[in-house]
């Protein structure tokens, strides 16, 4: 059990080792030490679950104390690791798929002038988002939750000389703070009715039916949480951030933007699982966000030309899956759904990185094609994954996506329709992917590319596989983009996720689904059907690369929102903070300015008049403050 | 607060019985502030309507110890008006506070010795520190801008502090603070902001 | 020290010539109905007891002040450059070392209080309500004590460079200093509006000529006229309040006016009211609530920069002190009146100095509006009505004195000579030139926006919490939206700071690992430009040329101000992660109570 000291410990001190004396370690040997503390980092989490498991079901949940933070009368806020089903499974594909990206990105990194920099971005981002999940309360699962937010920052912006990453940074930064502030609204409305952010404490009785909580609390705590969910996680109205967060480098996207930091929000909405369960509003408000997220960003995909922008919206699209899943009452769905997707959109967008790799840093899938020859390992592990994100049996797509649909048909036909309209959505833009990519002709040429990043020292010539720590990588993630089903497999009692998450959800806040077996194969044959419809129109429609009807300008521009947002709201924003600006900065302080800049020049009189001119406004604000006091305390006289 | 003093004639000025409320305490007051007024404005207003007006020359001018002067008055004041000024305080006030020791003496014994003296220490402190610093050397060798080398060892400040020597002086700082700070250089006119 | 010989001495003739002095002093002080007579042993002594012990550090303070006055009169001028500021920091530290002992002392006070609840009561009388009732000897006062002598250690170490630099080295500064933190100290410990007003007048009117030190810039002079008249304006607001406390209650002491309210209800209470409401004015004005706020900006952009960071810091903090004191001592009862007034105040207070510190491109400025805007989060925990929020608002006091005086010693490292570059742009680029100097200002950046693992987020969120407390959640949603608000300029600077542009500037787009940070924050230059800084002013073009041009200064730290920043951090980050201090804050919030 003491191992969980470990998975938190060592990504830190790799942090703070790279921190002080990153440039002094130098180019690869960083990296290295950051993947090694993040593959120690999974070793732990290993050991954990391995204790864990000898347990029975019931004694699953451990707390490990660190030390006391806030200790304020009630109030004690206690740093401490909570171990439970749903943490460890947390920390587990946290940690694994982010060793696998920590050694990945050594490769392709490789030669960048701020290579340390990187590692140690990474390793306090690893840090962060296992201090998110492994928290025993809602506060400091917070502090985990600024910190990857942070982390994110800095790595969408890690090419800050580049102005869209700068913008991208900011932009995806200030999105999550309005995600953050639902967060901080629903603490504190939390600790006024529970008086205690600890997990244990909030949610224990809850859970086990021992105490109630009023429908409107609920709602109200439920909706502000989502609202942090929906920052985190990308999803309607907050998603505009993701598709521009692809400024990062590509394992960045790989990490954070598709396996872990998005799927923050799912994990929060699961960890509060008890609470939904007192209010449907909310959950009927996660499953409809969900499914129209989901929907929207998957017709957007349709129409990108930038391969990791396509993925980015699949990402986005799949985010609103788990949503659906967990709106609809099924978290375990959801959680499943978030690994599989780990496991194929981070092997995805690896794949892609070897690509935009192999072609000096071209992201348009309309200067690629035919790479299929030159790429050998990369090419089959992106074909698991895009068949695996296809939802194409037996992938893992398959299987984890059957299971949301199948809670969502429980919940309402209508987003079950959403829902497979989606799938083959998905299976039609990626297949469009595949086509421009991997499959026709050549498109570019082997020496007019200019190496665009902060990372270059790739030479000119034909595109070249990239070297073993990177597709090493590729190759376990396709294993588990292939197998990773097992885990959950919905026969033959192969459901080891449902069977290790029960404890969490027990059944008083998570009720059986209850769709029949007929009625579970013919929705699934149906999805599948679509899926395969979609894969075959996508591989058709795109054997020719220019079709101007097939990506409508609406679509391109992602439905003109983005634009749309920024007109309506920054404009007149920005235009009122100016003209406040103007009024009080130019009227009252250029004034004083200026003033100043007679009262040097003038005479005595001058000074006189310009002094007391402005004391006396001063002194006429202070009057009128006093005023109002003096009227309020006027109308409480003889109360 | 005890208004027995007032209370007979309170009661003729307010024309009621004896129960005076509270309000009412302060009509004395009141009536003094109206008296003060009227009477200020009154003798103002009286001798501007009742005085003769035959300005000439000599009656518009300053009056300076009977001698006529000979330029228009300077715009400021020399800062040590001000500081003699203080000097005057800090030792008037002094004062004030001995009297009443000196009559309260014996019954206060030595703690009223020590706590006088304490008092003491605290005023001669500061009239030490600001003859240090030339509060008291005025005269006509202090002309701005001219460090007045030649009589250093003479003046009051070098009875408190020791003053360098003139061969000490490298950069002309003189005993006299007010002209280590030269005024600062008046900027250019700068053109008022466009309405 | 004489003072304390006089005691010794005086204690020693008493007990010869007792049957000489007859003349009897009134010296009690009704409680209960009870009279209270044991506060002078000997009764028919003119002998004052002066409980020295209780007012130690202020007379360190003051003792230490003349003998810098005595000291440079002697000395021939700027004999011994940094010599007076030594000897302040001396001063600080004994008076610090006096406030430790004092706390300690108090321990000894009230682990002998006696059974019983009237005996517990005359003992603390006895005890605690010293030097003629007029000053409160508990931990709430030894904590400001504390602070102040933190705050004028801090103070004269950033300030002798500055002065230095400025041609300005002189005692004056640092015996002014010494003033200033005399006065707040005994506004803290006072125990009646009396002694309360004095301390706000010996404190106001050494910040009033420290605002006007630099007498060189006119903006100084300027910044020392405005806060002098505006606040003699509000001094006789708060004296008219005391005038119309005392006509209500018939005291001008805390306790018995929560006494005389405790057993009286009073029928017409406008007086009571009226007073109470001047009182909230004058104080008001001193920590720069809104809407007393309109001098802050000019004083602090006008005074000399570590001296607007020693007011930041301890004319807030003392007007606090005064505010709790009066407000949660004098009239608790009155909490259903007071407590609206202040809740306005705090919203206000919160949203006017977050707006209006977005619109500023002068750093201090910046600065003195954020200050305006912390003063709100105190308001938050004042406004509790709560030990909670007192306690609160005593850590948020306590850790924003190193933040704040950290903060705007890097400023008066950054301004250069003649504090010529107080723009934002003056930051730009710091990162490269002194990438530990802006490590530094990033903590403090930091703590005041409430970044988790500063003290700043620690004290936000005790305030709030108190609010949540007491169920004020529409003020609590209030306080974090301003947070929200704040942290975008906060952020701003630390942009500007980490930002590329310096790099160009400097034309060696050299390595930027190392400081693994500078990159993470280092994103959009030209875009926070445009974006959040919209400032079409009317000499637009020299804003935007000032704030693109890297500052031409040279940045010397010399090593006090480095180790008081070093001091100020460090406090910074270690009481973030793990606080102590809050529960010493919550020792201090046992005020002295009749209940």
């Amino acid at each position: 059990m003491n191992a969980a000291y470990l998975i938190v410990a060592l990504p830190i001190t790799g942090a703070l080792i790279l921190l002080f004396g990153g440039r002094r370690i130098g180019d690869p040997l960083s990296g290295w030490l950051a993947t090694i503390a993040a593959g120690g980092s999974f070793v732990g989490s290993v050991i954990v679950w391995a204790s864990l498991l000898g347990r029975s079901g019931a004694d699953r949940t451990v707390d490990k104390q660190i030390f006391t933070w806030i200790p304020v009368g009630s109030l004690h806020v206690d740093f401490a690791l909570q171990l439970d089903p749903l943490s460890i499974a947390m920390v587990l594909f946290v940690t694994g798929v982010g060793s696998l990206i920590h050694l990945y990105s050594i490769g392709y990194m490789k030669g960048d002038r701020s290579y340390p920099r990187f590692f140690f971005l990474l390793n306090l981002f690893l840090f962060s988002m296992i201090v998110l999940v492994l928290a025993d309360s809602y506060l400091f699962s917070f502090v985990g939750w600024e910190g990857v937010g942070f982390c994110s920052y800095g790595l969408v912006g890690f090419w800050f000389d580049r102005e869209t990453a700068a913008v991208a940074a900011k932009k995806a930064f200030v999105t999550n703070r309005v995600g953050d502030f639902g967060f901080m609204v629903a603490l504190f409305l939390m600790f006024g009715h529970f008086g205690s952010f600890s997990y244990s404490a909030v949610l224990g009785p809850l859970a086990s039916g021992h105490s109630t909580l009023a429908g409107a609390t609920a709602t109200g705590i439920g909706l502000m949480l989502f609202l942090g969910a929906v920052g985190k996680s990308a999803q309607i109205p907050l998603y505009m951030w993701l598709p521009d967060a692809m400024e990062g480098p590509t394992p960045v996207s790989a990490l954070i933007h598709a396996a872990t930091m998005v799927t923050a929000g799912v994990y929060l909405v699961a960890r509060s699982a008890p609470i939904l369960h007192y209010s449907h509003a909310v959950l009927w408000v996660i499953a409809i966000v969900g499914a129209t997220t989901a929907l929207l960003a998957a017709t957007i995909a349709c129409a990108q030309n930038d391969i990791k922008r396509v993925l980015a919206y699949s990402t986005i699209s799949q985010l609103g899956y788990m949503f659906l899943g967990e709106g609809s009452g099924d978290y375990t769905a959801g959680l499943f759904h978030m690994i599989t997707h780990a496991f194929f959109k981070a092997l995805l967008f690896l794949a892609a990185g070897s690509v935009i790799h192999a072609l000096n840093d071209e992201q348009d899938m309309k200067k690629m094609g035919g790479l299929r020859k030159y790429l050998p390992i990369t090419f089959p592990t992106f074909i698991i994954g895009y068949l695996a994100l296809s939802g194409i049996p037996p992938f893992d797509g398959f299987w984890s996506k059957d299971a949301i649909l199948d809670s969502a048909w429980h919940m309402s036909p209508a987003l079950w329709a959403v829902g497979a309209v989606t799938a083959g959505l998905t299976a039609y833009y990626m297949s469009r992917q595949v086509a421009l990519v991997w499959l026709g002709q050549a498109r570019w040429t082997s020496d007019g590319h200019e190496g665009g990043g902060g990372h270059g020292g790739h030479g000119g010539g034909e595109p070249h596989e990239s070297p073993w720590v990177m597709t090493a990588p590729l190759v376990i993630l396709a294993f588990c983009a292939t197998f990773g089903w097992l885990l959950n497999a919905p026969f033959g009692g192969l459901d080891f996720v449902n069977k290790w998450l029960a404890p969490v959800f027990p059944s008083t806040i998570d009720p059986a689904v209850h769709v029949g077996t007929g009625t579970k194969w013919v929705l699934g044959i149906a999805v599948t059907a679509i899926c395969f419809l979609g894969l075959g129109l996508g591989l058709t429609a795109w054997r020719k690369v220019d079709r101007p009807a097939l990506e409508p300008a609406v679509l391109v521009h992602g439905w003109y929102i983005d634009e749309a947002v920024s007109a309506a709201v920054s404009g007149p924003l920005t235009r009122m903070a100016s003209a406040f600006s103007f009024m009080i900065d130019a009227r009252v302080v250029d004034g004083a300015v200026n003033g100043l800049a007679r009262f040097t020049s003038g005479t005595g009189r001058q000074l006189r008049r310009m002094q007391t001119g402005y004391v006396r406004n001063y002194a006429l604000g202070i009057g009128i403050g006093t005023a109002v006091i003096l009227a309020f305390v006027a109308t409480r006289v003889g109360s | 607060m005890d208004d027995a003093p007032f209370r007979p004639w309170l009661a003729v000025a307010v024309g009621g019985g004896s129960n005076i409320t509270y309000v009412e305490q302060y009509l004395p007051i009141l009536l003094l502030m109206v008296v003060v007024g009227a009477f200020a404005g009154g003798s103002v207003a009286g001798s501007r309507l009742l005085g003769p007006k035959r300005p000439t020359g000599a009656k518009e001018g300053p009056y300076e110890s009977g001698i006529a002067p000979r330029y228009g008055p300077a715009a400021r004041f020399p800062v040590r008006f001000y500081l003699v000024a203080m000097i005057f305080i800090i030792f008037d006030i002094e004062v004030v506070f001995l009297y009443p020791w000196a009559v309260m003496y014996r019954q206060l014994g030595v703690f009223g010795l020590s706590e006088m003296a304490a008092f003491a220490v605290v005023v001669f402190i500061a009239f030490a520190y600001m003859v240090s610093n030339g509060a008291l050397d005025w005269g006509p060798h202090q002309k701005r801008g001219v460090p007045a080398t030649d009589q250093l060892t003479r003046s009051t400040t070098s009875t408190v502090r020791r003053v360098p020597r003139p061969h000490e002086l490298l950069l002309g700082v003189g005993p006299i603070s007010m002209e280590d700070y030269p005024e600062p250089e008046e900027p250019a006119a700068q053109p008022a902001p466009s309405p | 020290m004489i003072g304390l010989l006089a005691d010794v001495v005086g204690r020693v003739s008493d007990q010869a010539t007792t049957s000489t002095t007859t003349i009897p002093v009134p010296c009690s002080i009704s409680s209960g109905g009870a009279k209270i007579t044991s506060v002078c042993s000997d009764t028919n002594s003119l002998h004052i007891s002066v409980a020295y012990r209780s007012i130690l550090p202020v007379l360190v303070l003051v003792i230490g002040a003349l003998a810098l006055l005595a000291i440079s009169a002697v000395l021939p001028k700027r004999s011994r450059p940094g010599l007076y500021a030594l000897l302040t920091v001396a001063i600080g530290g004994l008076a610090l070392i006096a406030s430790v002992w004092q706390w300690s002392d108090i321990g000894n006070i009230n682990a002998h209080v006696p059974a019983g609840a009237q005996a517990a009561l005359n003992y603390r009388l006895a005890h605690q309500l010293t030097i003629g009732q007029q000053v409160f000897y508990d931990r709430f006062s030894v904590l400001f004590m504390a602070l102040v002598s933190v705050a004028t250690i801090l103070g004269a170490m950033t300030t002798d460079s500055y002065l230095r630099r400025e041609g300005l080295d002189g005692v004056e500064a640092y015996v002014l200093m010494l003033m200033a933190g005399t006065g707040a100290m005994l506004m803290a410990a006072s125990a009646g509006l009396i002694m309360l007003f004095l301390g706000l007048e010996i404190m106001s009117i050494s910040l009033y000529v420290m605002a006007a030190y630099h007498r060189r810039r006119t903006q100084s002079g300027e910044a020392g006229l405005k806060y002098f008249v505006l606040g003699a304006f509000s001094s006789a607001i708060f004296l008219y309040g005391v005038a119309l406390v005392y006509g209500a209650t018939g005291s001008t002491q805390f306790l018995e006016m929560a006494n005389f309210l405790g057993a009286n209800s009073l029928s017409h209470n406008g007086i009571l009211l009226a007073g109470m409401a001047l009182l909230i004015v004058g104080l008001g004005f001193k920590v720069a609530a809104v809407p007393f706020h309109f001098w802050t900006p000019d004083v602090y952009q006008g005074s000399p920069t570590p001296f607007a960071g020693y007011m930041a810091a301890v004319a807030k903090a003392a007007g606090f002190a005064g505010l709790l004191r009066v407000l949660d001592m004098g009239l608790s009862t009155q909490q259903a009146n007071w407590r609206p007034a202040i809740w306005l105040m705090a919203v206000l207070t919160l949203l006017v100095g977050s707006v209006m510190a977005i619109a500023q491109r002068d750093l201090k400025r910046m600065l003195a509006y954020s200050s305006i805007s912390q003063a709100g989060y105190v308001l938050v925990g004042l406004q509790a009505a709560s030990s909670t929020g007192t306690a609160g608002a005593l850590f948020y006091l306590f850790t924003y004195t190193f933040i704040i005086m950290g903060t705007f010693a890097i400023i008066s490292i950054i301004q250069g000579r003649g504090e010529a570059r107080n723009d934002l742009g003056a930051v730009r680029g710091l990162a490269k030139r002194r990438p530990l100097l802006a490590a530094v200002l990033l903590v403090f950046l930091l703590a005041q926006a409430g970044v988790p693992f500063t003290t700043g987020f620690l004290a936000k969120f005790y305030v709030i919490q108190a609010a949540v407390q007491s169920g004020q959640y529409v003020l609590a949603i209030i306080a974090m939206l301003s947070a929200a608000i704040a942290a975008f300029f906060y952020l701003r600077v630390a942009l500007l700071m980490y930002g590329t542009e310096g790099e160009a500037v400097a034309g060696a787009p050299g390595v930027s690992g190392g400081a693994g940070v500078s990159g993470g924050a280092g994103a959009g230059d030209g875009s926070i430009l445009a974006g959040l800084q919209p400032i079409p002013s009317l000499d637009g073009a020299t804003a935007t040329a000032t704030l693109l041009d890297p500052p031409a200064v040279d940045e010397k730290v010399r090593l006090p101000v480095a180790v008081a920043l070093g001091i100020c951090a460090a406090f910074t980050i270690a009481a973030g992660l793990s606080s102590p201090m809050i529960d010493f804050a919550r020792h201090a919030t046992t005020l002295f109570n009749l209940k």
